[in-house]
C-alpha cells in the first residue's frame, strides 16, 4: 500500500483533533461530540451507499435505536459501563436490521430509498406513539457513564464530554475507521463494489447478491447504532426527533458533501457540515435556505464532494511537483 | 337514515375526500417517476406552495370584491399558477438527469430545505386558513348525514383528473409520446422525440397536480410550515403501496390509505398514527412491488 | 419586524436615560458594558409562532428598559440563537453560554427540549429562564431542586382551571363525554387531568371515545365524524397547534359543535385564527397567561397590545406574556440584588438568591417565583363570545375567571396526581 503521504496527512489530522479540547475554547470540544458519533455512523452509511450503492433514507433509525437502546440499558437496567452499552446498541441495530434489511434490499435505488423512509418513520411513528414505554415526545434519559470503567468523578458532564470522552470516541472513531478498511478492502467489500457496478453480471458470477446486500445492511446499521449511542449519551436524552426522515437527509447531505466516493469522504463531510452548520445558525435565521442552496450546489458541482475536490486538486499539484522534478 | 348509517357515512366521505388529495399529488409523483424516473422529496413543498398561495390569492379575490362562489375557481388558478416554478425546477434537475437517481433524489432534498424557509419568509410563522368559504356551495343533507358540496366537487375534480390523465396517456399521440419515453428515453430520442421538451412538460404537469392538490383542500385544512415536510411521508405511502410508477397505484393507493385511515379511527383511534405504516409493510409482504407496480431489480 | 440573528441593540435615545436617571445605579466603568442576553426560541415548524410571539415581546420590553437606561444602569444585548431539537439545541445552548458569554439565556417552548436542556444548564453554572415546556413530569422526578434554571408553571394549569370551570357551570348538565387531544405528553396529562377532577369532584360521566390525532395533522374530518358518531354532551380538546382552528373549521362543518359543551383550554395560543365563522359562543376558552382584550388589563399590557396591534397586524397570544416575565422578572432580580450590593453588578448567585420568591407585574397579570425555580402566573379563562370588533371569538367579559397558579398547580415537591385527589381547589 503506497499510502505514504495520505497517512501523513490522516495522522496529522488525528493529532489536530487530538490537541482540539486544549488548544480551542471548550465549546468546539463539545461541537465536535457529535461529530464523531456522525462520523461512525457514516462510516456503516456510506459502506451501504458508497460501497454497495443502496441509498437508503431512513438510516436516521439505527442512530435512534442505539440511542434509546443506551436510554433502556442505562436508565432502566441500570448499566453503568458504556463499552457494555455500546455492545447493546449494536445488538438492536442488528436485530432490527435483518427482518428492515430484508424486506428492503429486494430492491434498489429509488424504491430502496423510498422503503427505508417509510421504515424509519414508522420507528418515529412509534416511539412518539408508545409513550409509556419509549417517554414518547419527551424521550429518555440517558445517565452518565463509566467510560473504560472510570466515573471520572472530578469531572461534571460538560467537562466530561470536551475531555475524556471526547478522546474516547475520537479513539473510537480511529478503531470503526481501522475496522471498516479492513471490510472495504476485504473480499467482501470486493463482492459489493462488484455487485453495485453491475448487479445482473455479480449474480452470474455466483455472487449472492442479496446476502450481500443485507449484510452491508446489517454493518451499516451495527455502525449507525454506535454512532447513535455516542449522541445520545452527548445529548443525555433519546428522543424521536432522532429518527425523523429530515436527519436521515442530513446524513445523506454530510456523506455527499464529502464525498461518497471515498473512504474519508463522509467524515470529511460530517466535520464540514458540523462546523458549517454551526457558523451558519449563529449568522442567520435562514440557514436552512442557505444550507439548501450548498447542498444543491454540492450535489450539481461537486459530485464527488470535497474529499474528491482534495483530490483532484491533490493529484494536480502531484503532477506539478513531478513535471517540476 | 339512522345514525349508524350516516356516520358510516361521515367517515367513509371523509376518507375519499382525503383520498382525492392525495391522490392528485401522488398522480404528480407517479408521472414524474414514470417518464423521469425522478422521485420528488419536494412533492410536500409544491402541496404546501399551492395551498400558502392559494389562501393569499383567495383572499386577493373575495378583498376585491369576488363573489364567494369562485373559490373553486380562484383555488384551481392559484394553483395553476403556482406551477409555473416547474420548468425552472426541472431546468435545475435537468443538470443531474445523467447521473445516479441518487442525485436527483438529494437535489430535492436540497429543495425541501430551501422551500422551508421560502414559506417563512413570505408568509410568516403562523399559521394561515380561510373561514368556512366553501360553504357558499351548500351542503348536500339527509337526515343526520351532511356533506359539503365542496368535498364532493374535490373528489369529482380528482377522479375527473384520473380519467383525463388515463385518457390522455392511453389515446392521445402525445400520451403515447410519453409512455414511449417512458420506456425507452434513447429509442425515443432516436425517433426524433424532443426528450427536453417532453420532460420539461411532465415535471410541469406533476408539479401541477401537486400544487392544485395543495390549494383545493386549504378550505378544510390550514397552511402551515411542517405541512410539506409531514405530507411526504404520506405520498411516499401511497405510492409505494400503489407501486412505482403506475396511476392506477396512486388511484388504489390513495384510496386505501385514506379508507384504512378512517376506518381505523372508528375501530381503534389509538392506531391511527400507525395505521399507514402497518398498511404499507402488509402490502409490501403480499405484493412486493406495490399492488400495480412491476417488480423491481 | 424581521428581527436579525443578532440583534444588538443601543440605546434607543441616549437622552431620554437622563429623564429617569438610575442614579442608584451610578454606572462604574465595567457597567458600561451591555447586558448580553441569549434567546433560545424556536423559528420554525409547529411552534414558530410561539417563538416567534415571544421574540416580538421581548423586542419591545427590551426597547421600553433601554429607553429608561437599560438593567441596572447597563444596556441590554440580545443574542439569538433557535431552539430546533434536544442536541441542536443543547449546541447552542452552549455556544451561547461558552462562545458568547451572555449573562442570562431565556427561552425554550418545547417539553422534550426543555428536559433536555435542564441537567446541562445546572452543570453550565449559566442563569436561565424557560418560557414554557414545563409539564408535572419534568418538575416530578428529572430536575428536582434546580439552582441555575428558573421553569415556566406547569403545562397542566390550563387544563386545570378550565376543567374546574367545566365543573363549576355545567355540573349535572353533562353525562358523556369525548376527548380530542394532540397524541403526545401535553395532550395526555391534559385529558387525564380532567378525566381524575371530574372522578374528584364525584361527577358522573362516561368517556364515549378518546381521539388522538398526530401533532399538527390537518385531516381531521374523520376525527370529527367520530366523535359525531358517539354523540357526547361535551368534548375536551387540548388541541393547539394549526390544527385547532382545522379541527374547529371542520366541526363546525358537519354540526359537531351544534348543542355540545366545548372545553378548550389551550385555544388562546391560536386564539386570531377561532374566527366567529366556525367557532361557536359559550366554549369554555382558555388563553393561559395573556388575554389581550382583558377589561381588567394595566396600562403595560394595554400598551404592548397596541403596539404589536399596529406593528404586526395582529395580536398577541400568550407566549408574548412568557417571554415577557423572563425578562421582566431578571431584570427586577438584577436590581434587586444591585441594591443590595450598593448598587454594584451582582454575582449569578445574588441575582438567583433574589429571584426565588420574587413578584414582577408581566403583561398579563402579576407573576412570581417560587422557591423551587417554579413560575406562579396568572390565568384567565372565561367563555367565548361573538360580541367584538374582530373576525375572531374572545372572552364574554362576564364569564372572565382569573385564578393564580398557586391554585393551579402542585406544590413544591407534591405528586401532581396524589395532589389533583386531595388539593382544596377553589371552584
Amino acid at each position: 500500500m503506497r499510502h505514504g503521504p495520505a497517512l501523513l496527512l490522516l495522522a496529522a489530522a488525528v493529532a489536530a483533533l487530538g490537541l482540539v479540547p486544549v488548544l480551542a475554547p471548550p465549546f468546539y470540544a463539545n461541537l465536535l461530540v457529535p461529530f464523531f458519533g456522525y462520523a461512525i455512523a457514516l462510516l456503516g452509511f456510506n459502506l451501504l451507499f458508497g460501497y454497495t450503492g443502496l441509498l437508503s433514507f431512513g438510516h436516521a433509525m439505527f442512530l435512534g435505536l442505539g440511542a434509546y437502546a443506551a436510554a433502556v440499558m442505562a436508565g432502566v437496567l441500570g448499566v453503568r459501563q458504556f463499552e457494555i452499552v455500546l455492545l447493546g446498541a449494536a445488538l438492536a441495530g442488528l436485530v432490527v436490521a435483518i427482518p428492515v434489511g430484508y424486506l428492503c434490499v429486494r430492491y434498489t435505488g429509488i424504491f430502496f430509498g423510498m422503503l427505508t423512509l417509510a421504515f424509519g418513520m414508522l420507528m418515529h411513528s412509534v416511539l412518539f406513539k408508545f409513550y409509556y414505554l419509549t417517554g414518547g415526545d419527551t424521550g429518555m434519559r440517558i445517565p452518565r457513564l463509566r467510560i473504560l470503567g472510570l466515573e471520572f468523578a472530578a469531572y461534571n458532564k460538560l467537562e466530561l464530554l470536551a475531555g475524556p470522552f471526547y478522546y474516547y470516541c475520537l479513539g473510537l472513531m480511529v478503531v470503526a475507521g481501522l475496522v471498516m478498511w479492513r471490510i472495504v478492502h476485504s473480499p467482501f467489500g470486493l463482492h459489493l463494489r462488484a455487485l453495485r457496478d453491475n448487479a445482473q453480471k455479480a449474480l452470474y458470477l455466483g455472487v449472492r447478491v442479496r446476502q450481500f446486500r443485507l449484510a452491508a445492511f446489517a454493518i451499516s446499521a451495527v455502525y449507525g447504532a454506535i454512532g447513535g449511542a455516542i449522541l445520545g449519551f452527548r445529548t443525555g436524552l433519546a428522543d424521536p426527533e432522532l429518527v425523523y426522515w429530515t436527519h436521515s437527509g442530513h446524513l445523506v447531505f454530510m456523506t455527499v458533501l464529502g464525498g461518497f466516493t471515498s473512504f474519508l469522504g463522509p467524515i470529511v463531510g460530517a466535520l464540514a457540515l458540523t462546523l458549517l452548520q454551526d457558523q451558519l445558525q449563529s449568522a442567520t435565521q435562514y440557514w436552512r435556505f442557505v444550507l439548501g442552496a450548498i447542498l444543491a450546489a454540492v450535489v450539481i458541482f461537486l459530485p464527488r464532494g470535497l474529499a474528491g475536490l482534495a483530490a483532484d486538486v491533490g493529484g494536480f499539484v502531484g503532477r506539478r511537483t513531478a513535471g517540476a522534478a | 337514515m339512522s345514525a349508524q348509517v350516516s356516520a358510516f357515512g361521515d367517515i367513509l366521505l371523509g376518507g375519499i375526500f382525503h383520498a382525492a388529495v392525495l391522490f392528485l399529488v401522488a398522480a404528480g409523483l407517479q408521472l414524474v417517476f414514470g417518464v423521469q424516473k425522478i422521485v420528488n422529496l419536494a412533492c410536500g413543498s409544491f402541496y404546501a406552495l399551492g395551498a400558502y398561495f392559494g389562501i393569499t390569492f383567495v383572499n386577493l379575490g373575495l378583498g376585491a370584491g369576488m363573489p364567494a362562489w369562485t373559490l373553486l375557481p380562484l383555488l384551481l388558478i392559484a394553483g395553476l399558477l403556482m406551477a409555473a416554478i416547474g420548468p425552472p425546477i426541472e431546468r435545475l434537475l435537468r443538470t443531474v438527469y445523467d447521473r445516479d437517481e441518487s442525485f436527483q433524489l438529494l437535489l430535492t432534498f436540497a429543495l425541501v430545505l430551501m422551500f422551508q424557509d421560502v414559506f417563512r419568509f413570505v408568509w410568516g410563522a403562523n399559521p394561515q386558513s380561510l373561514n368556512n368559504v366553501h360553504l357558499v356551495y351548500g351542503k348536500l343533507a339527509t337526515g343526520d348525514f351532511s356533506v359539503p358540496v365542496y368535498n364532493l366537487m374535490v373528489i369529482g375534480a380528482a377522479l375527473s383528473a384520473a380519467v383525463l390523465i388515463g385518457l390522455f396517456l392511453k389515446r392521445t399521440n402525445y400520451g403515447r409520446l410519453l409512455r414511449a419515453t417512458a420506456e425507452n428515453r434513447a429509442m425515443a430520442e432516436a425517433l426524433g422525440v424532443n426528450v427536453r421538451s417532453v420532460y420539461s412538460a411532465v415535471f410541469t404537469l406533476g408539479t401541477l397536480l401537486g400544487t392544485v392538490g395543495g390549494a383545493l383542500v386549504v378550505p378544510t385544512a390550514a397552511a402551515s410550515l411542517d405541512m410539506a415536510v409531514e405530507f411526504v411521508i404520506e405520498a411516499f405511502a401511497v405510492v409505494v403501496i400503489g407501486g412505482l410508477g403506475s396511476m392506477a397505484g396512486a388511484l388504489a393507493g390513495a384510496l386505501l390509505v385514506g379508507l384504512i385511515r378512517a376506518g381505523s379511527l372508528v375501530v381503534y383511534p389509538e392506531f391511527e398514527i400507525l395505521a399507514i405504516y402497518l398498511i404499507v409493510i402488509g402490502v409490501l409482504l403480499l405484493r412486493p412491488s406495490g399492488l400495480f407496480g412491476k417488480p423491481a431489480t | 419586524m424581521k428581527l436579525s440573528r443578532r440583534t444588538v441593540v443601543k440605546s434607543l435615545a441616549a437622552a431620554s436615560a437622563a429623564a429617569t436617571s438610575p442614579g442608584v445605579f451610578a454606572p462604574a466603568i465595567a457597567q458600561a458594558k451591555p447586558v448580553r442576553i441569549g434567546i433560545l426560541a424556536p423559528r420554525s415548524g409547529i411552534a414558530a409562532s410561539a417563538g416567534e410571539s415571544g421574540l416580538r415581546a421581548t423586542q419591545w420590553a427590551l426597547e421600553r428598559y433601554n429607553k429608561a437606561g437599560g438593567i441596572a444602569g447597563r444596556k441590554i444585548e440580545l443574542v439569538i440563537e433557535e431552539e430546533t431539537n434536544a442536541k441542536d439545541t443543547i449546541e447552542r445552548f452552549q455556544k451561547l453560554v461558552q462562545q458568547e458569554k451572555v449573562d442570562c439565556v431565556q427561552g425554550i417552548v418545547s417539553t422534550g427540549v426543555g428536559l433536555a436542556l435542564g441537567p446541562v444548564v445546572e452543570e453550565a453554572r449559566a442563569l436561565t429562564i424557560f418560557w414554557d415546556g414545563t409539564t408535572q413530569d419534568g418538575v416530578d422526578e428529572k430536575l428536582p431542586n434546580p439552582k441555575y434554571l428558573f421553569r415556566s408553571t406547569d403545562n397542566e394549569c390550563e387544563a386545570v382551571m378550565s376543567s374546574l370551570l367545566a365543573i363549576k357551570h355545567w355540573k349535572g348538565q353533562f353525562k358523556t363525554i369525548a376527548g380530542i387531544n394532540p397524541d403526545y405528553s401535553y395532550g395526555r396529562n391534559n385529558m387525564a387531568a380532567f378525566v381524575a377532577l371530574l372522578k374528584r369532584f364525584n361527577i358522573e360521566h362516561q368517556v364515549v371515545t378518546e381521539q388522538w390525532p398526530k401533532v399538527g395533522t390537518m385531516e381531521l374530518t374523520s376525527h370529527v365524524a367520530a366523535l359525531k358518531a358517539a354523540k357526547p354532551d361535551l368534548i375536551f380538546s387540548s388541541l393547539l397547534f394549526a390544527d385547532l382552528p382545522v379541527f374547529m373549521k371542520q366541526a363546525h362543518v358537519a354540526d359537531l359543535t351544534k348543542g355540545t359543551k366545548l372545553v378548550f383550554p389551550a385555544a388562546g395560543w391560536q386564539h386570531t385564527l377561532m374566527k366567529k365563522d366556525f367557532t361557536p359562543e359559550g366554549m369554555i376558552f382558555g388563553h393561559n397567561t395573556l388575554y389581550f382584550d382583558n377589561p381588567k388589563a394595566t396600562a403595560m399590557q394595554k400598551e404592548f397590545v397596541a403596539w404589536y396591534a399596529d406593528k404586526f397586524k395582529d395580536y398577541p397570544n400568550w407566549e408574548a406574556d412568557r417571554a415577557y416575565f423572563a425578562i421582566a422578572s431578571y431584570k427586577e432580580a438584577v436590581e434587586k440584588a444591585a441594591k443590595a450590593k450598593g448598587g454594584q453588578w451582582p454575582s449569578v448567585d445574588d441575582i438567583i438568591g433574589a429571584m426565588a420568591g420574587l413578584s414582577v407585574e408581566s403583561l398579563g397579570g402579576k407573576g412570581s417565583w417560587r422557591k423551587d425555580h417554579i413560575a406562579d402566573q396568572t390565568f384567565v379563562q372565561g367563555f367565548s363570545t361573538h360580541k367584538n370588533k374582530f373576525d375572531f371569538v374572545t372572552l364574554d367579559p362576564a364569564t372572565i375567571e382569573t385564578m393564580y397558579s398557586t391554585d393551579l398547580q402542585k406544590p413544591p415537591g407534591a405528586n401532581f396526581w396524589d395532589w389533583l385527589k386531595t388539593a382544596q381547589f377553589k371552584i
